[in-house]
C-alpha cells in the first residue's frame, strides 16, 4: 500500500475521530490534524503527477485550513467555556457506527462513478474522500452540539476539497481560491451564530431549537 | 470598466458606503435608496444590451449575460429596488418603535447590497464553480438579514437556514465537480471546461449516466436553496422571522437565482441524455412539493409562514412545469420566476403593512381590514389573487400555459395533480384572506388607519407590474424569455 493510501484512510479515521469525540477541543485539534493529512496528500499528488497547481493548493489551504479555521474554533470554544458535547441523536456510541457505516457504503457505491471521470485515478484517496463528505454530512443530522455541526461542514469542506483535487485540480485557481473563501466565512458566521445561539438558550444544543415547527 | 462588472462593483460600493456612513436614519436610508436605484438601473442596461445585440461576455468569458440571465437580472433589477425602498418604510417604524436601533440599520442597509452583489454574480456567472460560490454566498450574505433580532425564534430561524442550505449546497459543489470532470474528459480543455457556454455547447457528447447523477446532485443542492419539498423546511421558518422585506428580497429573487441554476442544469442534463429523463424528474419534484406545501398551507394561520408556504408551493409550480416540458412548459417556467417574484414581493411587503396594524402575523387575530386599511388591504387581495391564479394577474399565464402544455403533449394525469394542489392553496387563500380582511377586529389595533401613500408607493407599483404582465404582451420581456426557451431546448 502506497503512503498516499494511508494518508487518505488516516483521513477516514479522523473523520470518525471527529464525528466521535465527545471533548470538543480534542475534536478540533484532531480535525487540525486531518486538514494537515489533506495538505500531506495535496503535496504528494502535486509531486507524483506533477500536478503544480494542488503544491499552491497545499500552502493556501494550511494557512486557511489548518491555521485559521481551527483557531477560530478554539476562540468560540474558549469564549463559551464549553467543553464537551451535548448528547447526540442515537447516542455517542451509536451515531458514530450509523455515521461510518452509511458513509462507507454511499462511498463505495458511487466513487466508480467518480472514478471513471477522475483526473487523477487514485482509488482509495477518492473513497476516502466521499466518505469524509458523508461523515460532515451524518455529523449535522446526527451531533446536536452547535460546534460539533460547525466541525461537520469544515468536514464535507474538506471531503470536497480532496475530490476537487482528484477531479478538478486543473480548473482555474480562482476557483479554489472562491470555494475556500466561502468556506471561512461560513465558518465565522456560523461561529457567530452559534455564540447568539448559547446566548439565546443557555447551550449549545441545537435540538432545542424548536420554537419554529410547524 | 465593462458593464458587467459595473453591475458587481456598484452594490460593493454601496455597502462599503453605508458600513462607513454615519449613523443617521435619514442619510442611511437616503443613501440605501440611491445605491439601490443606481445599481437597479446599471442591472436594467445590462439586460438592454443583451435586447440589442445578445450574450455578452467579460473576463475571458469568467462573466456572461445571456436572455436566460437577464430575465433573472430584470427580477434583482426592479423586484430589489421595489423591496429596498419599502425597506426603508418597514426599518422607519422598527426604528420607532426601538425593536432596532441605528447600529443594526447601518448593518441592515450594508447587507443588502451585499445581498443583491451575491445574487447578481450568481446570475451573470459563466463559471459553475463560481455561480455555486456565488449562490452559497448568498446565504451567508442574507443570514444576519434573517436573523436580525437576537431573540430565541431569530437566532433558531439563523441557525436552521445556514445549516440546512449548508448541506444542500454542499451536494451543488459536488454536482459541479463532477460536471466540470465529465465536461474536461470530453473537450480535453481545461480553461473552459467549467463554462456553462462551452458545457452546453459539447453537452451532446457527455456521458449520460454520469448526468444523471450529476442532475439528481444538483437538484438535491440548488432544490434545498429553492424551497423544492423535502428540503424546504429551513423557508417557512426565515420567512416567518426575517424582516418582511427581507422575506420579500429571499421569496421574491433569491429562490429565483437557485432556480436558475437548476434550470441550466436541465438544459445541460437535457442535450446530454434526454428530455424525458430530466421532465420526469422535475415533475416528481413538482408535484410532490406541490402536495407538501398545498396541505401545509391550509393549516397556517401566520401570514408570514402562510406567504412562505406559498413561495414552497410555486417553485412547486415551477419544477411542475419544468417537468411539462416543451416549449410552453419551459416558458412557463421562465415567466413563472417573474411573475411570482413580483406577487411575492407584494405579498410580504403588505405583511409589513399589516403587521405594523395589529402588531401580530396571527390572522386569527385580525380582522376587519377592509375598514382599518382599504389601500392595504386591496394590495393583499391583489397578492393572494395573483397567487391562487386568478385571471388578469400575472401567475395566471403562466399557470394558464402550464395547463396547455400538459393538454398539448397528452399529460392529463399530470394536469389532474395540477389542478387538484391548484384548488387546495385558492380554498386555503381565500379562507385566510376573509379572516384578515373582513368582519369586526378580533383583536388588538395598533395603527389605527392606512398608511401613507408614499409608504404604500413600491406596493401599489408591484401591484401595477403584476396586472400589467398579467393583461399585456410585453414585448422586449416576452423576448428575453423566448431566447431563454430555446438557450434550455438547445435550439
Amino acid at each position: 500500500m502506497e503512503m498516499i493510501d494511508i494518508l487518505a484512510i488516516c483521513m477516514i479515521v479522523t473523520s470518525l475521530a471527529v464525528f466521535g469525540l465527545r471533548n470538543l477541543k480534542l475534536s478540533v485539534g484532531i480535525y487540525a490534524l486531518q486538514t494537515m493529512i489533506l495538505v500531506s496528500i495535496f503535496t504528494m499528488l502535486s509531486v507524483k503527477f506533477s500536478a503544480h497547481q494542488l503544491g499552491m493548493w497545499a500552502v493556501v489551504a494550511f494557512f486557511t485550513k489548518v491555521v485559521l479555521v481551527p483557531t477560530i474554533l478554539f476562540c468560540l470554544i474558549k469564549k463559551l467555556s464549553v467543553i464537551s458535547e451535548d448528547e447526540p441523536v442515537g447516542g455517542f456510541f451509536v451515531s458514530p457506527v450509523i455515521a461510518m457505516g452509511f458513509s462507507l457504503a454511499i462511498a463505495m457505491s458511487i466513487y466508480p462513478i467518480f472514478l471513471e471521470f477522475s483526473l487523477i485515478k487514485e482509488k482509495i484517496v477518492l473513497i476516502a474522500a466521499v466518505t469524509v463528505f458523508m461523515m460532515g454530512v451524518f455529523g449535522f443530522m446526527l451531533r446536536n452540539s452547535f460546534i460539533k455541526q460547525i466541525l461537520a461542514y469544515c468536514l464535507f469542506e474538506n471531503g470536497i476539497h480532496l475530490t476537487l483535487a482528484l477531479m478538478a485540480y486543473n480548473s482555474h485557481e480562482l476557483v479554489e481560491l472562491g470555494i475556500l473563501t466561502d468556506a471561512i466565512f461560513a465558518v465565522i458566521i456560523m461561529s457567530i451564530l452559534a455564540i447568539r445561539f448559547y446566548k439565546a438558550y443557555d447551550s449549545l444544543d441545537t435540538s432545542k431549537a424548536t420554537n419554529l415547527r410547524g | 470598466m465593462d458593464s458587467l462588472t459595473l453591475i458587481l462593483i456598484l452594490p460593493l460600493v454601496g455597502a462599503l458606503i453605508l458600513f462607513l456612513s454615519s449613523k443617521n436614519y435619514a442619510t442611511l436610508s437616503i443613501i440605501h435608496v440611491i445605491v439601490s436605484g443606481i445599481t437597479s438601473l446599471a442591472l436594467l442596461f445590462n439586460v438592454y444590451k443583451v435586447l440589442v445585440s445578445g450574450t455578452f461576455f467579460s473576463y475571458d468569458k469568467f462573466l456572461f449575460l445571456d436572455s436566460l440571465g437577464a430575465v433573472f437580472l430584470v427580477l434583482i433589477a426592479i423586484t430589489g429596488f421595489l423591496v429596498n425602498l419599502y425597506s426603508t418604510i418597514y426599518m422607519r417604524w422598527e426604528f420607532e418603535e426601538k425593536h432596532i436601533n441605528l447600529v443594526d440599520l447601518r448593518r441592515y442597509y450594508g447587507l443588502c447590497h451585499v445581498f443583491i452583489f451575491t445574487m447578481t454574480l450568481s446570475v451573470i456567472c459563466n463559471n459553475i464553480a463560481f455561480m455555486w460560490a456565488a449562490i452559497e454566498a448568498t446565504t451567508l450574505a442574507s443570514v444576519f438579514l434573517v436573523a436580525i433580532h437576537k431573540d430565541k425564534k431569530s437566532t433558531e430561524s439563523g441557525y436552521k437556514y445556514i445549516v440546512l442550505c449548508s448541506i444542500g449546497l454542499a451536494f451543488a459543489l459536488y454536482a459541479t465537480v463532477l460536471l466540470y470532470s465529465v465536461t474536461f474528459t470530453t473537450t480535453q480543455n481545461s480553461d473552459t471546461a467549467m463554462l456553462w457556454t462551452t458545457i452546453m455547447s459539447s453537452a451532446k457528447g457527455l456521458n449520460e449516466n454520469a448526468m444523471k447523477l450529476i442532475f439528481v446532485f444538483a437538484l438535491i443542492g440548488f432544490g434545498t436553496k429553492a424551497g423544492l419539498a423535502p428540503t424546504h423546511t429551513w423557508l417557512p421558518d426565515v420567512h416567518a422571522q426575517g424582516p418582511a422585506p427581507i422575506s420579500a428580497l429571499l421569496s421574491g429573487v433569491l429562490l429565483k437565482c437557485a432556480m436558475l441554476a437548476i434550470l441550466r442544469y436541465y438544459a445541460v442534463t437535457a442535450s446530454a441524455t434526454s428530455f424525458e429523463f430530466v421532465q420526469s424528474i422535475m415533475l416528481i419534484s413538482g408535484t410532490i412539493t406541490l402536495f407538501v406545501a398545498g396541505i401545509f398551507l391550509i393549516r397556517q394561520h401566520d401570514v408570514k409562514r402562510m406567504f412562505a408556504y406559498h413561495s414552497v408551493v410555486h417553485m412547486g409550480v415551477i419544477a411542475f412545469a419544468l417537468g411539462i416540458g416543451g416549449e410552453l412548459g419551459v416558458f412557463a417556467a421562465i415567466f413563472h420566476c417573474l411573475a411570482h417574484s413580483f406577487t411575492k414581493a407584494l405579498a410580504f411587503c403588505s405583511t409589513g403593512n399589516i403587521a405594523r396594524i395589529y402588531g401580530t402575523k396571527d390572522m386569527t387575530k385580525m380582522g376587519g381590514m377592509i375598514k382599518i386599511a382599504p389601500v392595504t388591504t386591496i394590495m393583499f387581495a391583489a397578492a393572494v389573487c395573483s397567487l391562487v391564479g386568478v385571471p388578469a394577474f400575472a401567475i395566471f399565464v403562466s399557470e394558464f400555459l402550464v395547463f396547455k402544455g400538459a393538454i398539448v403533449t397528452g399529460q392529463y394525469f399530470a394536469v389532474a395533480l395540477f389542478a387538484i394542489a391548484l384548488a387546495i392553496i385558492f380554498i386555503a387563500d381565500f379562507s385566510h384572506f376573509n379572516m384578515a380582511s373582513f368582519g369586526e377586529p378580533k383583536g388588538e389595533v395598533l395603527h389605527n388607519k392606512e398608511m401613507k401613500f408614499i409608504e404604500n408607493l413600491p406596493l401599489i407599483l408591484l401591484c401595477v407590474l403584476i396586472i400589467v404582465f398579467g393583461v399585456w404582451h410585453v414585448d422586449s420581456f416576452f423576448t428575453l424569455v423566448e431566447n431563454g426557451v430555446k438557450i434550455i431546448m438547445g435550439v
